[in-house]
């Protein structure tokens, strides 16, 4: 035969398993969020101040560098809890920067031309495809919170001259428990706000203000009622107490104005319980018209 | 016996972007030429078949050799390719030499094929030796030709040969082309122009897209489109007896007289059958036929019928 | 087993029922599903692909059941929207490829089932351009090549040449018609155009007020003896149709010349015309029609007393 007709064909390969698709949600979602260049800038600029603890945990281990910095050096340079606190704050703030840009191009991209319909008539269910979300975006927010900030403190094991490590384990611990509970809180609030929201902008605006406004609320009310119940609205307070308590830090606060952990918690589990509600109405493929 | 090219289930991606997709392909020895569309995977067949390129699945062999086995491949296969750049400052001699010797060979040898080739493809040696920047079009293409036969290669790849090239020269590049065919050489040579191609080649390898659509000779492959019944004009002087005549044998599908009305353009579902009818009609005496020609027997109308179809794509 | 079988469907939502006792079994290569605005058939669509539970009864694809077993309907099943859906940022061949792969390909026999696809529906170099700067044609040619890539057993094309214009439309009709002919997918289409229907499908279901109107094979019905008759004359048209009368036809006029009539056994077209001849009556147009998809569709919407208002042809 010398024509070759290309007509339709069937499909007879092999199906790959539900995980495989999930990873491809990731997959994909990671491509889309890094094609835009102001990505790779902002993740760049999360790592800088990663920089200049490093530096700080070279100088304070160098004898040569202390002598230099004579009494001033003994107060900054001590590479302790409160030290690897300052980390974690940090780089934790940088992960919700980072969460707020790449959060809406995870989602808002998918429902502005209402691909949700298509995308969920495959064999993939609403929650395998938050999920490829999610692991996408808590990958992306691991890299610049808990990975580095394990690895300064191996650093730190490292090149210090006395065993340093092993009696500061529970730091390493504090870290990786903290870090992961953020991220894996502003991971879920990002999808949930994004998934509101039909402006890309907007929603990094949205992310931001979730979290700042009913903090400034909260502190309203503490000061104007003089109780700390307010403080439960303030996200990043109650996660500051928390962080404090998993690195075993003297808090800063006021003892009488300390939130008890399971308080802490339980408003944690509470946003997690509402970001899931919001995208459960959302993350639909029909919308449903009552009466 | 392997004087065979072999594509099986080849595929090229760059990237997401298609090069060509699934092509399965046998290439005896002769002239077979690529016809396709530009950005049809034409480019890519020819990289795929010298070499340069690497198919992403699926194989090659060239007479038995795969473009792993670098050395002996790469001094069977000899490529002329449509792009124009030239080292700068080198006369045609200097570059036809270097070329030459990149194939290890001592440079008596190398100047002795350098000589021959440059006979081959009509360069005068005087030509040859000014620089190549003051080449005309035609000349240039005549030394990229020459740097391609030099090393007396087995399999000739040649990506638009004519292009630039007076008719004189076409029709002399076409007689060498034609001779290397009949030593047994493989040539595969890609061209917009279809009438020549219905003059030299063997065979016909069309593609689209990146997926091929049809290969093997040309007249073969013209009558398995069927959609298309053959049509054949003939020129006589009574066309309607001829077409009443045609029609009671139960053999037209279509007849059209031509805009002259000395002829008529007759198309017919069995070819075959019809010149059989056609010889008792004259035979018989009562139309008068003075010429007799395939309208459509060409390349030219495969290419209209089967890729300009396909041109529908946005 | 029939394709899709209805036992007493019935769906509710957000309070109203909308589905209400649907039941029959869908055997067909091509089905089509025709009805007026909000007789359900998005509804029955959704319900279909499992976004929509049945609130009693069921509903059955291949012989599983459409919400327990929607992951394993969906893997099969090739969904073409009526809306525009898509994912805009991405390139055409990107699009396809990463819906070819969440329908459960490999990645590498994804991208070549996607140039495929996008070959098979023409859309050439377009595919490397983002989806959002496709023209109306594009997006739809788009969505389709997506529902094909991963070589479903069942093909949902809502509204498949809504937007287009009569080349392309023409041109979709050609694809869907080719589908149907190779021969291992089925479809569903869903139209408002009783001619998509009429040239691609081999059953009906219509629906209305989410109950079945009508579920009929329309090959079985134009291959049925019925036969009337349509003539368009110029000439003493009201003459003409009391000597038809005459001779045993039953006959109706109407303005313009036109004359429908049923003919029975005994008499041919060749009385008619001798009818004519001696009444100087010219016959322009003779045309025999079967029960066409269009008295179906007419008297499925009368059958409760109801006009319909948004039928085209």
């Amino acid at each position: 035969m010398s024509i070759y007709k290309h007509t339709y064909r069937a499909y007879t390969g092999k199906v790959t398993p539900i995980r495989a698709r999930i990873l491809a949600i990731a997959r994909y979602g990671l491509a889309e969020a890094w094609s835009a260049k102001f990505t790779t800038v902002l993740f760049v600029i999360c790592l800088v101040p990663l920089v200049g603890f490093l530096f700080t945990i070279y100088l304070s281990n160098n004898p040569a560098a202390r002598l230099l910095m004579g009494n001033a050096g003994s107060r900054v340079l001590i590479i302790d809890g409160s030290f690897f606190l300052k980390v974690l704050t940090t780089q934790s703030w940088m992960a919700m920067a980072l969460a707020s840009w790449i959060a809406p191009r995870l989602i808002t991209l998918d429902l502005v031309d209402n691909a949700l319909p298509i995308l969920l008539s495959h064999p993939i269910s609403r929650f395998g495809y938050v999920l490829g979300k999610y692991v996408a975006l808590f990958a992306t927010l691991s890299t610049v919170t808990w990975v580095p900030c394990l690895l300064l403190f191996a650093y730190q094991g490292y090149i210090s001259p006395v065993p340093w490590a092993a009696s500061n384990v529970r730091i390493a611990f504090g870290m990786l428990t903290g870090a992961v509970i953020w991220i894996a809180l502003i991971s879920l609030l990002g999808l949930a706000l994004s998934s509101w929201v039909k402006w890309r902008i907007v929603a990094t605006g949205v992310i931001f203000a979730a979290i700042l406004v009913p903090a400034g609320v909260g502190a309203i009310v503490t000061g104007v009622l003089r109780t700390r119940w307010g403080f439960l609205l303030n996200l990043p307070v109650m996660m500051s107490s928390l962080w404090d308590r998993l690195l075993g830090v003297q808090g800063h606060m006021d003892h009488l104005t300390q939130l008890p952990t399971a308080a802490i918690v339980t408003m944690l589990a509470l946003t997690c319980c509402l970001s899931i509600v919001m995208l459960n109405a959302r993350i639909r493929a029909r919308e449903v018209v009552r009466g | 016996m392997n004087n065979l090219i072999v594509f099986e289930n080849v595929s090229k991606f760059y990237g997401e972007v298609l090069g060509v997709n699934r092509v399965s392909l046998t290439i005896p020895p002769g002239i077979t030429t690529l016809v396709g569309p530009n950005g049809s995977g034409k480019t890519t067949l020819m990289n795929l078949l010298t070499g340069l390129v690497q198919p992403s699945s699926g194989s090659i062999s060239v007479m038995g050799l795969s473009s792993r086995d670098a050395d002996k491949f790469f001094a069977t296969v000899g490529y002329c390719t449509q792009f124009d750049f030239f080292p700068r400052g080198i006369t045609g001699w200097q570059f036809l030499l270097d070329s030459l010797m990149l194939y290890g060979m001592s440079k008596a040898t190398a100047i002795q094929l350098a000589d021959e080739a440059l006979q081959r493809v009509q360069l005068d040696k005087t030509a040859a030796r000014r620089k190549i920047d003051g080449y005309s079009k035609g000349m240039r293409q005549k030394i990229r030709l020459a740097q391609a036969i030099a090393h007396r290669p087995r399999v000739l790849v040649l990506d638009e040969p004519l292009n630039g090239l007076d008719p004189l020269a076409r029709s002399e590049s076409m007689a060498l082309f034609e001779e290397l065919g009949r030593q047994g050489i493989h040539l595969i040579i890609s061209s917009h122009i279809l009438d020549e191609v219905d003059r030299i080649s063997d065979r016909v390898v069309l593609i689209t897209g990146g997926y091929l659509i049809a290969e093997g000779n040309i007249r073969q492959v013209r009558q398995e489109v069927r959609e298309k019944p053959m049509q054949v004009l003939v020129r006589c002087d009574h066309p309607e007896a001829l077409a009443s005549k045609m029609f009671a044998m139960n053999h037209c599908v279509e007849a059209r007289i031509h805009p002259d009305g000395k002829g008529i353009f007759l198309r017919t579902g069995d070819i075959d059958q019809f010149y059989s009818i056609l010889n008792e009609i004259a035979t018989e005496g009562i139309v008068k036929i003075e010429a007799v020609a395939p309208a459509d027997d060409d390349a030219n109308a495969i290419y209209q019928y089967l890729i300009g179809s396909e041109g529908g794509t946005l | 087993m029939g394709t899709i079988e209805l036992d007493a469907l019935e769906v509710r939502l957000g309070g109203r029922t909308i589905l209400n006792g649907l039941s029959g079994v869908l055997r067909g290569q091509a089905i089509g599903l025709l009805g007026p605005n909000g007789a359900g058939k998005s509804t029955l669509i959704n319900t279909l692909l499992g976004f929509h539970r049945a609130s009693s009864g069921t509903a059955r694809i291949f012989g599983l059941d459409t919400y327990r077993d929607r992951a394993q309907i969906r893997s099969g099943i090739g969904y073409m929207p009526e809306n525009d859906s898509f994912i805009g940022n991405m390139s055409g061949v990107r699009f396809v490829r990463f819906m070819a792969e969440l329908a459960g390909l490999p990645s590498a026999e994804a991208l070549e089932r996607a140039h495929e696809a996008l070959f098979y529906v023409g859309l050439g170099e377009v595919r490397y351009r983002k989806v959002n700067s496709y023209s109306l044609g594009m997006k739809q040619l788009i969505k389709l090549a997506q529902a094909l890539a991963h070589g479903p057993r069942l093909l949902i094309l809502d509204e498949p040449t809504n937007g287009l214009d009569p080349i392309a439309r023409q041109r979709m009709i050609q694809l869907i018609q080719e589908i149907r002919k190779e021969g291992s997918v089925r479809l569903l289409i869903s139209s408002h155009l009783l001619r998509d229907i009429d040239e691609t499908c081999d059953e009906v279901l219509i629906l209305k007020g989410g109950r079945i109107a009508d579920l009929c094979n329309i090959e079985e019905e134009r291959r049925s003896n019925r036969s009337f008759m349509e003539l368009e004359t110029v000439g003493a048209t009201e003459t003409f149709s009391v000597s038809i009368r005459g001779l045993g036809c039953e006959c109706a006029c109407f303005p313009g010349g036109r004359i429908k009539l049923v003919l029975p056994e005994h008499i041919e077209a060749r009385d008619l015309y001798r009818i004519a001849s001696e009444q100087k009556v010219q016959i322009r147009r003779m045309h025999v029609r079967r029960d066409s998809l269009e008295d179906i569709f007419l008297r499925a919407m009368d059958s409760e007393g109801e006009r319909s208002a948004h039928v085209h042809l």
